[in-house]
């Protein structure tokens, strides 16, 4: 009755109301709810949108997650998973249904990137992703490294200065990116996929700073991961600190602690290089020395060695030997060489006996012979003419004035030797010798008196 | 005439290096001849000249990638931004 009384001031609501407050209310009470529930009947939508149930033992519910929240989570839902989903209740009034519309979901338990990252970890060792077999030695010398990083972070700042430390003799060429938030990943990817399609890079440098793990989650993502394992040049992974894993590090062909640790595996080829080079040279010249200092060793030893005692003494013996045979051929030789001189002698005198000139001589020596014959006949008679002469002289010596000066008669000389026989021929003080028997008598003409004898 | 400038084809920094290293493995097995021992000492000296020259020549140079479209970059020189 009552009921029926009411009617007039009964309020109807149609269908579409009804929904549509019942969407307020919920709207209203429900818009900020955490519910931890597993994942059923996940479906993917090619728009992007997720639809799944989420469940429990006795209930379950209608979860939705659009593509823009769907495309931000950091790993793969699938059934089964237990989540922690937050979201707000809506009611989808075609259908009068409600549904949770989800904007972030955590795997329970781990923490949501931990559990992506395992995902992840786990299906790329399943594709042989992070095998030994796939890592690629670094070029030793590089002459053109690209670098994916940020232009503005530390990180690049950190590899230019130890490349620059460690005298790298390259071009570094960077793909600026950004390395964090929305769009990194790709972005990452991008560089990387550049940089080894270009000729001219030979080994890449993919990392950044440090940060937290949400910092560093684009070097988690799939889409690097892939860009690494497809780039034709070897990839040196550098990202966050010592103590930081990323996907990027396991496909990485090396895997260097940090950005600088990775720019010094890079340059590490020319630091060797040079040092390798500071050894070479002097080595180079040691070994010659050593060889030129072996080979002398070498060649003194042999040179004492005992053999070459027994050659030298059988080379003084010969040499004796030879010295006696020298002797006796040059002995031989006299001998021949005498007799040949002695023939040759008597063929000469046989010759010279022929000779004209030789036969004059002997003339002349005849002559010569006769001549001093002559010579001695004539001496004797000469001689004989002297003893006669001398006879002849004793016999006129009676004759002689000097015979009459021994009896007193004195002969007067003047200087020059001219007897003086009458006075007219000196003066008053002439100097006059006058001769007697036994000697001269040195007189002067004092005066002198004219005689007048018989006349 | 501008090929006669060139002199031969200059050799590379690492292959100066390997034959470098040659020279040394070979000289230290020791049983080369006096006049081969020189000679590669020769060609030793030569090379490391070489690679010194090298060495000296190059120097750390930086340049980024810009893109002007998509799939077309242009490389312009990096300017480091000073650390504070």
């Amino acid at each position: 009755m009552s009921v029926r009384s009411d009617f007039r001031s009964r309020k109807v609501y149609s269908v579409s109301e009804v929904n549509r407050l019942v969407a307020g209310m919920l709207a209203d009470y429900f818009y900020d709810i955490w519910v931890r529930g597993e994942v059923s009947n996940l479906k993917h939508y090619p728009s992007g949108h997720l639809y799944f149930s989420l469940k429990d033992e006795g209930s379950q519910i209608q979860a939705v997650c659009f593509r823009s929240s769907a495309q931000l989570l950091k790993f793969r839902l699938e059934d089964g998973l237990e989540v922690i989903c937050h979201g707000r209740l809506e009611v989808y009034q075609p259908t009068g249904k409600y549904q949770i519309v989800l904007d972030q979901i955590e795997p329970a338990g781990l923490g949501a990137l931990q559990k992506a990252f395992e995902q992840l970890k786990r299906k790329l060792a399943k594709e042989g992703l992070f095998d030994d077999a796939r890592k690629r030695p670094l070029p030793k010398l590089p002459r053109v490294l690209g670098i994916v990083t940020s232009p503005a972070g530390a990180a690049i700042h950190d590899m230019l200065k130890t490349l620059r430390l460690h005298k790298a003799r390259l071009k570094v060429l960077l793909f600026p990116v950004q390395v964090q938030g929305e769009g990194a990943a790709e972005q990452i990817a991008e560089g990387i996929t550049v940089l080894a399609d270009r000729q001219d890079v030979d080994v890449i440098i993919v990392g950044r700073g440090g940060g937290s793990i949400e910092d560093l989650w684009p070097f988690n993502e799939e889409i690097v991961a892939r860009a690494i394992a497809a780039s034709k040049k070897p990839v040196v992974s550098g990202v966050g600190h010592e103590t930081d894993f990323t996907i990027a590090d396991f496909v990485a062909d090396v895997r260097a602690a940090t950005p600088t640790a990775a720019a010094q595996l890079v340059a590490r080829g020319w630091t060797e290089a040079e040092e390798r080079l500071e050894e070479l040279v002097p080595r180079v010249r040691e070994l010659v020395e050593e060889r030129l200092l072996d080979m002398e060793q070498r060649l003194s030893e042999l040179v004492r060695h005992r053999a070459f005692e027994l050659v030298r003494a059988r080379l003084a013996e010969q040499r004796h030997r030879l010295e006696i045979g020298v002797a006796r051929a040059e002995a031989g030789l006299k001998a021949v060489l005498n007799g040949a001189a002695s023939h040759w002698l008597e063929l000469h005198n046989r010759l010279t006996a022929q000779n004209p000139v030789e036969r004059l001589m002997r003339q002349k020596t005849r002559l010569v012979g006769l001549a001093s014959g002559l010579q001695t006949g004539i001496g004797r008679q000469l001689s004989v003419v002297n003893s006669r002469l001398a006879s002849a002289m004793g016999r006129l010596d009676g004759l002689s004035p000097l015979s009459s000066l021994k009896r007193g008669y004195s002969i007067c000389q003047k200087r020059d030797g001219s007897v003086v026989t009458r006075i007219g021929q000196v003066t008053v003080g002439d100097d006059v010798r006058v001769r007697v028997s036994d000697g001269n008598l040195e007189c002067e003409v004092r005066g002198f008196e004219k005689q007048d004898i018989g006349g | 005439m501008a090929k006669s400038e060139k002199p031969e084809q200059p050799i590379d920094f690492e292959q100066a290096l390997a034959e470098l290293e040659a020279i040394v493995k070979q000289l230290e097995q020791g049983n080369l001849s006096l006049e081969k021992s020189l000679e590669l000492f020769g060609r030793g000296v030569e090379l490391a000249k070489l690679c010194k020259k090298r060495l000296s020549e190059a120097e750390l140079r930086v340049s980024q990638l810009v893109k002007e479209q998509e799939g077309l970059f242009r490389e312009v020189p990096f300017e480091e931004e000073p650390e504070d």
